[in-house]
């Protein structure tokens, strides 16, 4: 079997990366991406505790986590969509109405 | 069986309420007949009660509130007469407010209201503890209040609501003083109260008037007074009275006659051995009522609306009423029911002739004497019940008015006897001025040329009939129940735990002490026999000849004059010869004694006005100068802080990601702390 501190690497670096373009970003897609990777690296660690437990637990917990990714991707792509018609941009420092 | 059901004298006035505020816009008239029926049902549980204790039974009934208070019902002699009137006179005030108010776009609210003032004044007087009876007291200034303002729209009439409401919160304010002045003094007596009794009780109270100190006792029974001046109408607080003829006429009916200014005598009835017993509480009775007495009759002399000659002339009798009570320093417990018997007396008469004046007033479309004239022409009904009221009002032989006031002027005289003179005079001279002011109203009311063009019709019967009624009491009231009457009430207090010698003794009485004994006797030996004027006379045997047919005297000369005056078919004299437009002494009476200039021009515009002034720029610089400091520099400070929140998703990320960094270093650093053994 894989050893688990690999499983756990991978997950922080991709959780690394995710945060790391949340922080930079402007561009709304891109931000909805790096959400996805930190979720998924989340994911990732569930999945890889659960191979070594006895029970299905955390791949169960996965699955919903998914499910909840997806969901969030629509809204959140709904509003770019929503965004983008209003303002023609999804660049999010010049949608700065509501801000002082 | 008629007693169990004592709360529905109050509870079907409230249900009316009720009801015709949320239902009766939808019905007919404005659920007037809700109304109507509500105090008839009060009036007849009333008259049942009546039937089942007269005469030697009272009904006490009450269950705990909270603390030391209770809420409950005591029926007593006192209490019982006052029921029974209020009920009918506002049962047929009210028949009559359903045709007056016909038409008005706010019957319903005013038959709403109406219902609540009579459920206020009849749980007034059946209260059996001086909380209960201070609630109801403020319930009454509350819809004399709304009802004066009736017409809200009108600015004058929403001013004389205001300064109704405001200047009877006066006396207010003083019978809460004197409440809880009385409370404190009960508690400090540490009375041990058997189960079911409550220390502002009426016969609690009354048990333990003698152990109070004297000088609080006259602290509570000026008290006590201030609020019966206010509510009453009396000097210097009878301001708001001919102001209230703002609202419709029956609401003047009511407040006049029934459920708002009798309550303060009542009070004073209800405390009576309270005042018996506190020096100088009696005096000051005495020299208020007697005082506003003739005060007040002089001011109707003047006045011009007819509305206002009946408010002034309320003043007067209440101000006799007080008068009755505060000699009873002289004749004991027994001015209590002279001066109660003028009060249902005068409930009679004033509701019948403010009840005849709204009948006219609705016909002739104007309040204002000088442009009616003849209208006895057109409303035969109407003048003559007006002429039984007139008649009543200013003490003509054998009419209910005479038979009152008659004794209260004898009982004067007995006081003047014992004590001082002034009383008597007082009152003699203003039985004189009531008479003139009456008739002059009648007079140039009913007879005489037309002055002026107005609306010629009699009033519909539902308005005629209790016109009708109430002139059969105001006739015949007063020598048909005047010996039972006293009988009656006299019983009042021996249903309770005291000595009204000892209470006088406290109250410095003792010097006529002969003389209240012998009133005791009179009331204890004559329980049976009765105990009218003329016994009364004779119990007393030092009133002369010519001082009992005084009153007669009175009455007929005083009508005399006024026929002589404004009557065209024995005209003597016109008026205008006499006093001028200019004469300083006119000019003063229709001014009221100028004292709505000197309360509204020296008082609230110099003093209130200039404290306030004061008070306002200490409130705006100081204790508004500090606050406003603070929210300032509150603001400024937020105004550098809140530029951290950018509204940038990004920075607050980054800001969670150095607060995580900066946790997990801080873990890490203590755990390798705990390893090494530094901690």
């Amino acid at each position: 079997m894989i050893p688990l501190e690999l499983y756990i690497l991978l997950a922080s670096i991709m959780f690394t990366i995710g945060l790391y373009g949340l922080i930079t970003q402007k561009n709304g897609v891109k931000l909805m991406m790096c959400i996805e990777l930190l979720l998924n690296s989340a994911n990732i660690n569930l999945v890889a505790f659960s191979a070594y437990q006895p029970n299905m637990n955390g791949q169960v917990f996965a699955l919903f986590s998914i499910a909840l990714a997806a969901a969030e991707a629509g809204v959140g792509f709904a509003i770019l969509i929503a965004l983008y018609r209003l303002y023609g941009t999804i660049d999010l420092d010049n949608i700065n109405t509501m801000r002082w | 069986m008629y007693s169990d059901l004592a709360y529905l004298i109050v509870g079907l006035p409230v249900l009316a309420f009720v009801l015709c505020l949320f239902f009766g816009w939808h019905l007919p008239r404005g659920g007037g007949f809700i109304t109507v029926l509500a105090t008839l049902g009060a009036f007849i549980i009333s008259f049942g009660i009546f039937q089942e204790i007269y005469p030697g039974d009272i009904v006490h009934q009450s269950m705990h509130w909270f603390g030391d208070f209770n809420v409950g019902i005591l029926i007593d002699p006192l209490s019982l007469i006052m029921l029974l009137m209020v009920s009918l006179v506002v049962t047929l005030i009210h028949i009559y407010g359903n045709g007056y108010m016909n038409g008005d776009p706010g019957a319903a609210r005013y038959f709403a209201e109406a219902a609540l003032f009579s459920a206020a004044m009849l749980g007034l007087v059946y209260a059996d503890n001086l909380l209960q009876l201070f609630i109801f007291w403020e319930l009454v200034g509350l819809c004399s209040y709304l009802l004066i303002g009736f017409w809200y729209r009108k600015p004058s009439a929403a001013a004389a609501a205001k300064k109704a409401f405001l200047t009877t919160r006066v006396g207010d304010v003083m019978f809460l003083a004197a409440i809880i002045v009385l409370y404190n003094n009960l508690v400090n007596l540490n009375i041990t109260l058997n189960p079911g009794e409550y220390l502002l009780q009426f016969p609690v109270i009354y048990a333990h008037i003698a152990e109070i100190p004297p000088d609080q006792l006259t602290l509570i029974a000026l008290g006590l007074l201030g609020g019966a001046v206010g509510k009453s109408g009396q000097f210097p607080l009878h301001v708001w009275l001919p102001d209230a003829m703002e609202g419709p006429t029956t609401v003047s009916a009511m407040i006049h006659a029934a459920t708002m200014v009798t309550a303060g005598v009542f009070l004073v009835a209800r405390m009576f051995p309270l005042f018996y017993a506190a020096p100088h509480g009696l005096t000051a009775v005495a020299a208020v009522g007697a005082f506003t007495a003739l005060f007040a009759a002089t001011m109707g002399l003047t006045a011009f609306d007819i509305k206002r000659v009946l408010a002034f002339s309320t003043v007067s009798q209440l101000g006799f009423m007080m008068a009755g009570l505060g000699v009873g320093a002289a004749v004991g417990a027994f001015a209590v029911g002279v001066s109660m018997f003028h009060l249902i007396g005068h409930s009679f008469f004033k509701a019948l002739l403010f009840l005849c004046a709204g009948s006219v007033i609705h016909a002739v479309n104007t309040n204002d004497m000088r442009e009616m004239g003849g209208v006895g022409k057109y409303m035969k009904w109407t003048m003559y019940t007006m002429l039984i009221g007139s008649l009543s009002l200013a003490g003509f032989p054998l009419f209910t008015g005479f038979f009152s006031k008659d004794e209260i002027i004898m009982i004067a005289y007995e006081y003047g006897i014992a004590i001082n003179f002034l009383p008597y005079i007082f009152l003699i001279l203003a039985a004189v001025l009531t008479a003139i002011y009456t008739f002059r109203m009648w007079f140039s009311v009913f007879t005489g040329k037309e002055r002026s063009n107005y609306g010629k019709h009699e009033s519909p019967w539902v308005m005629l009939g209790p016109l009708v009624i109430l002139a059969i009491f105001a006739f015949a009231f007063g020598f048909a129940a005047q010996h039972d009457f006293y009988n009656y009430l006299d019983s009042n207090f021996e249903h309770y735990d005291m000595d009204f010698v000892e209470l006088g003794i406290i109250g410095g009485h003792a010097l006529i002490e002969e003389h209240g004994a012998a009133a005791e006797e009179g009331e204890h030996a004559s329980a049976e026999e009765g105990h009218g004027a003329a016994a009364e006379g004779e119990g007393s045997h030092a009133i002369p000849l010519h001082i009992q047919l005084l009153p007669y005297i009175v009455a007929l000369g005083g009508i005399l004059i006024a026929a002589l005056f404004y009557w065209d078919k024995v005209k003597k004299f016109d008026p205008s010869q006499v006093t001028g437009d200019k004469d300083p002494i006119r000019k003063m009476l229709l001014k009221g004694y100028y004292q709505h200039e000197i309360m509204t021009g020296w008082i609230c515009e110099g003093i209130v006005y200039g404290t306030a002034l004061i008070s306002n720029t200490i409130d705006i610089k100081i204790v508004d100068g500090w606050l406003n400091w603070l929210s300032a520099w509150v603001m400024g400070f937020a105004g550098h802080v809140r530029k951290v929140q950018t509204g940038v998703v990004q920075n607050y990320v980054t800001a969670l990601m150095l607060g995580i960094v900066v946790l997990v270093i801080a873990i890490a650093a203590i755990s390798l702390a705990m390893e090494v053994g530094l901690i």
